[in-house]
């Protein structure tokens, strides 16, 4: 090799150590810097994305759009109500709580965000959402979606890029890792994704569970709020299958979320202090409202 | 010069271009990995000095966009995972791997595409594996899933499909500029001038 060519070989792994030793805020701010400017190609690529997508799909008429518009307003009110009923007695619970000199519970406030950005990383699953800083979301935070009638884990927050934007790094990687218990027992074990998941649908691994654990396929799991960072109870998927190790069991899971199809989510912020707010809601634990159209 | 900028906008142009480029989830969640194949391809074409820089910038870049910080674990397993791929390590990769394809600058120059196809798509797969080692080597666990090899192997191959229109491109356009590809080794042992080969 010439000495022409050392040169710019010293030189460039200089420049590798030099930006190697980037502080994470400044990292942030290039990927703050660099998501301004990939920000419309990302949001075309989305949009030709969803169109190719329903290029199968029946065109949906204006009298269809009305209904489902006059469907959802009616469920929209309904959830009100409901709302309304579950915070008297949300109240009275905590009355009686404090009656009773337990601790109350600690409210949690909701922001719902829009998935901007869905594309996969080589070795990661992420998602960028229409939501950062200015709206109070911060790294570890919780992000959830209703399933049926229960709140269900979707990953949490592993980035915030911006005032408005944060990268949510989803349940299926395997870095998401979230202290789980199986329903209606007291097992607990570390839940994670695949590395790579590289399938549709990939499955969870439960983990350090007992030998006695005895679960079974279709037992429901559920956060079980250990380490904090997770609140309880939020459900995380089904068992498929259990295997008995040597020293420990594992259980498959299938989670109960679609991650391919993930469109509206709510970010879980803890609340300071416990008074009360008309806007973010509140308590994860209940059902969340339905996404809107 | 012209050429070297010609290869600086394709290079810039294929990070635009990537966000268009579908993940298949059926392949294995392969996907073409444009930049990778576009800097490999152009590696081929530059001098050293010249690739070392593209380097440079392609790394900066692909990590100023796809980088994923890695926050710290439920309190439950604290320290098990605190750190994954550094910011900057597509840079090194990128020069790595391009100084392998820089190997076989000769036998492009001489218009024999087979071999240099063939190392673009090998070096975007041995790309992958080395990252997968890193991520296997700080998680303390090797795991290699059979869907992992099917996803490097279609990943390499969505590359060399599109190689060959990219060194097509990179030679007629480097024809037009006038643009010769030097191969400096010969040119010091044989007094090579540059246009015999």
């Amino acid at each position: 090799m010439s000495r022409f060519n050392l040169f710019f070989v010293f030189a460039f792994v200089g420049l590798v150590v030099w930006v190697t030793l980037f502080s994470p805020r400044l990292i942030g701010n290039i990927q703050e810097g660099a998501l301004v400017i990939f920000r419309p190609f990302m949001e075309a690529s989305d949009r030709l994305e969803e169109e190719v997508g329903d290029l199968g799909e029946e065109p949906v008429t204006q009298s269809e759009w009305r209904e489902r518009i006059l469907g959802v307003e009616r469920e929209r009110d309904q959830l009100r109500l409901e709302v309304t009923q579950l915070d008297e007695i949300l109240n009275e619970n905590n009355q009686l709580r404090r009656a009773l000199q337990y601790t109350e519970r600690s409210p949690i406030s909701l922001v719902a965000a829009r998935v901007v950005h869905r594309k996969p990383t080589v070795w990661h699953h992420t998602v960028l959402i229409d939501k950062g800083r200015s709206e109070g979301i911060e790294v570890d935070f919780p992000v959830v979606v209703p399933v049926g009638e229960e709140t269900a884990l979707v990953g949490k927050v592993s980035e915030v890029v911006g005032e408005h934007n944060a990268v949510i790094i989803l349940l299926i990687d395997e870095v998401c890792q979230v202290s789980a218990r199986l329903d209606g027992t007291q097992e607990q074990g570390i839940i994670s994704g695949e590395r790579g998941a590289m399938r549709l649908l990939p499955s969870l691994r439960l983990r350090y569970l007992t030998k006695e654990s005895g679960a079974y396929p279709g037992m429901k799991v559920y956060s079980s709020g250990a380490g904090e960072l997770f609140p309880p109870n939020l459900l995380i998927g089904e068992v498929v299958q259990f295997d008995v190790g040597v020293i420990d069991a594992e259980a498959l899971v299938i989670p109960s979320v679609d991650f391919s199809r993930l469109k509206d989510i709510f970010v879980l912020l803890p609340l300071k202090g416990t008074e009360e707010s008309d806007d973010p809601v509140e308590i994860p634990t209940r059902p969340l409202p339905a996404p809107s159209l | 010069m012209r050429f070297l900028g010609f290869c600086a906008v394709l290079l810039v142009g294929s990070f635009f271009a990537q966000e268009f480029v579908p993940v298949l989830m059926w392949a294995y969640a392969a996907r073409l990995l444009l930049v990778h194949t576009v800097f490999y391809c152009v590696a081929l074409a530059v001098p050293f000095p010249v690739m070392l820089f593209f380097a440079a910038i392609a790394g900066f870049c692909w990590d100023a966009r796809f980088h994923v910080p890695v926050p710290p674990l439920d309190a439950i397993t604290p320290g098990l995972l605190n750190s994954e791929l550094p910011f900057g390590f597509s840079m090194f990769l990128f020069a790595l791997l391009g100084s392998v394809i820089q190997g076989v600058r000769p036998v492009f120059r001489k218009g024999r595409w087979e071999l240099p196809i063939i190392l673009v798509s090998g070096c975007i797969g041995l790309g992958m594996l080395i990252e997968l080692l890193v991520i296997s080597f700080q998680r303390g666990e090797w795991l290699s899933p059979a869907e992992f090899w099917w996803k490097l192997l279609l990943t390499a191959m969505f590359s060399a499909l599109l190689s060959p229109f990219l060194l097509l491109l990179l030679s007629r356009v480097a024809n037009r500029t006038r643009f010769r590809l030097w191969v400096e080794g010969l040119q010091r042992r044989q007094r090579y001038d540059g246009e015999s080969l």
